[in-house]
């Protein structure tokens, strides 16, 4: 069949054009140095090495900003979706007095997220010096915090509205407070939900660079972010390959979570973006 | 009302939402007046008093480096959507072709694309430059040397760098232009397609006439978000070029970035902040009415 032909060959340009960028990098960071500059340039290095990978670890600051990283993640996951899960109780399982109150604050939810975080940085900029919250992490996780809990109350209450309204009642009838209920019946069936969520949000964490960029100051306090930035600066062109080492650990793990979750995410991504 | 009527507090859905509330007010609403305050003065860092002046808003207007921003922010932005759009387009056609017609690999396609998008944008600013490398390293320099370009610039002068930086936020922001479009098709009723069929249109004449005209209200709300997504771009271009070179490829939050850390003219960034804001707010609007109106249809 000649279409099917055709469809294949655009698959295959499609991810050429999407995969290359990332083999070519990896395999610069596969290379001992004297084939850095080999010619012709060639994609499968002739003596692969992970030495590049083991200087970067042991000889460059890289683990910090990693586990720099995983721990603003974790805390800001768990603490927007703290955030996020009764919120997204009230706009899905209560009734507003005003019923035009429940799409307006989704609306807002939404809105809230296309302002650059550039645009709030730099009040808070200005404002965190003067209490001497720069160079903290707690002010950097509540500031992701505010970035993502919006985004993860308008998904969550998506999923919440997916649950039937008798598991509540059942559960309300039963004797639980509001609370129990959320925490004993609800929570467990939209689990799935929350594990989308707590994964969309570690991604966009992980990449979040503005925030750190401009309320840390200390490098020994970067995540991978902004560490990268400054191993970059302090690169020369020998040593390539220790840069694209880096630039692979950094975003392993944010590329490692989606190969993995893949399904899972795509599902979660077109739902919410056929809801609008 | 008296206390008998009044609904238990479990009940009132604001005591739910105060923690989100109050987050947003300390850390959001608080934050955009404040820089809209800032916009009004002459503010030049963190630590000194500023005076009230409308000079800073003045000056903009007069400044051929705002001029000139607006050049490079204008010309980065219509290219990247368009670009963005009609790609994320024809990939997300050609997945669903492909499984119309139950052909294994959509899936594996779809996310190889969507990997671009995961990565931090500070590391594809570091993959780009890595393959733009102009020395013998570089893998785009070898390929136009093969075509017969002899020592091609690529970031080191301003016309090429503002093309390949452009470039780059394509290939980041393709992939959610198609998972947009890709969740719009598969809404769009299979029977129309066979419709399609029996009346013997073609795979073009199908995208024209079906896909096309059922895609118009995502579309569009995918052409306001990357539009914003774009104007906000700032991670990905600083490793990639840092703005230059000179100041060829400084977009809009670059500039604002540049005009208050390095100029310390917190006033006039504050002012181009807010001019970004009072455009993605605009867009936002926009937005709204777009969704109200594709909920009704």
């Amino acid at each position: 069949m000649a279409g099917s032909a055709a469809i294949y060959a655009g698959y295959i340009v499609v991810a050429l054009i999407f995969l290359f960028p990332l083999l070519w990098v990896a395999s610069l960071s596969l290379r001992p140095m004297a084939e850095l500059f080999a010619f012709p340039p060639r994609l499968v290095p002739e003596h692969p090495t992970l030495a590049a990978y083991r200087d970067v670890l042991a000889g460059s600051p890289l683990a910090r900003y990693l586990l720099n990283s995983v721990k603003l993640v974790s805390a800001t996951v768990l603490c927007a979706l703290a955030i996020a899960v009764p919120s997204a109780y009230a706009l899905s399982c209560l009734r507003f007095r005003r019923p035009l109150l429940k799409p307006v604050v989704m609306l807002g939810m939404l809105a809230v997220q296309l302002i650059s975080p550039l645009v709030i940085a730099l009040p808070l900029y200005r404002w965190f010096s003067g209490l001497g919250l720069i160079n903290s992490h707690t002010a950097v996780v509540l500031v992701y915090v505010a970035l993502s809990a919006p985004f993860a109350t308008w998904m969550l209450t998506g999923f919440l509205d997916t649950v039937p309204v008798a598991l509540d009642e059942a559960a309300r009838i039963d004797g639980c407070s509001r609370l129990q209920s959320l925490l004993r019946v609800l929570l467990p069936v939209m689990l799935p939900g929350l594990a989308a969520t707590a994964i969309l949000l570690a991604i966009s964490t992980w990449g979040q660079f503005i925030v750190p960029f401009v309320l840390l100051t200390r490098s020994d306090l970067y995540p991978v972010s902004v560490g990268i930035l400054d191993f970059q600066s302090s690169m020369d062109s020998v040593s390539t390959h220790l840069l694209a080492a880096a630039a692979i650990l950094s975003a392993l793990p944010a590329m490692l979570t989606f190969l993995v979750l893949q399904r899972f995410i795509v599902g979660a991504l077109t739902a919410g973006a056929v809801k609008g | 009302m008296t206390a008998g009527q009044r609904r238990p507090i479990e009940d009132r859905p604001f005591v739910w939402l105060a923690p989100l509330f109050l987050l947003l007010a300390v850390l959001y609403l608080y934050p955009l007046i404040d820089v809209t305050r800032l916009s009004l003065t002459d503010a030049t860092d963190a630590a000194t008093p500023a005076h009230y002046t409308f000079a800073s808003y003045r000056s903009l207007l007069g400044s051929s480096e705002f001029l000139a921003m607006t050049r490079v922010a204008l010309i980065f932005v219509a290219a990247s959507i368009a670009g963005q759009l009609v790609f994320g387009l024809l990939i997300a056609a050609l997945v669903c072709a492909g499984e119309r017609r139950r052909l294994p690999g959509a899936a594996l396609v779809r996310a190889i694309v969507l990997v671009g998008w995961v990565l931090p944008g500070v590391v594809i600013g570091i993959i780009w430059k890595l393959l733009l490398d102009e020395s013998g390293a570089g893998i785009i320099a070898y390929a136009a040397s093969l075509l017969g370009g002899r020592n091609p610039t690529f970031l080191s002068a301003p016309g090429p760098a503002l093309f390949w930086v452009t470039m780059a936020n394509i290939w980041r922001g393709t992939a959610f232009s198609m998972i947009m479009q890709y969740a719009g098709m598969k809404t769009v009723p299979p029977e129309l397609y066979e419709a399609a069929t029996v009346d013997g249109a073609g795979a073009l004449q199908k995208f024209r006439h079906v896909t096309l005209p059922s895609l118009r209200g995502i579309l569009l709300i995918n052409l306001v978000l990357i539009t914003i997504a774009t104007l906000n771009t700032f991670d990905m271009v600083l490793p990639l070029t840092g703005g230059g070179p000179g100041r060829a490829t400084e977009v809009v939050a670059l500039y604002i970035y540049h005009l208050v850390f390095s100029e310390f003219q917190f006033g006039r960034g504050a002012a181009v902040a807010v001019v970004l804001m009072a455009i993605g707010l605009a867009l936002s609007a926009c937005y709204a009415r777009m969704l109200r109106r594709e909920r009704a249809a």
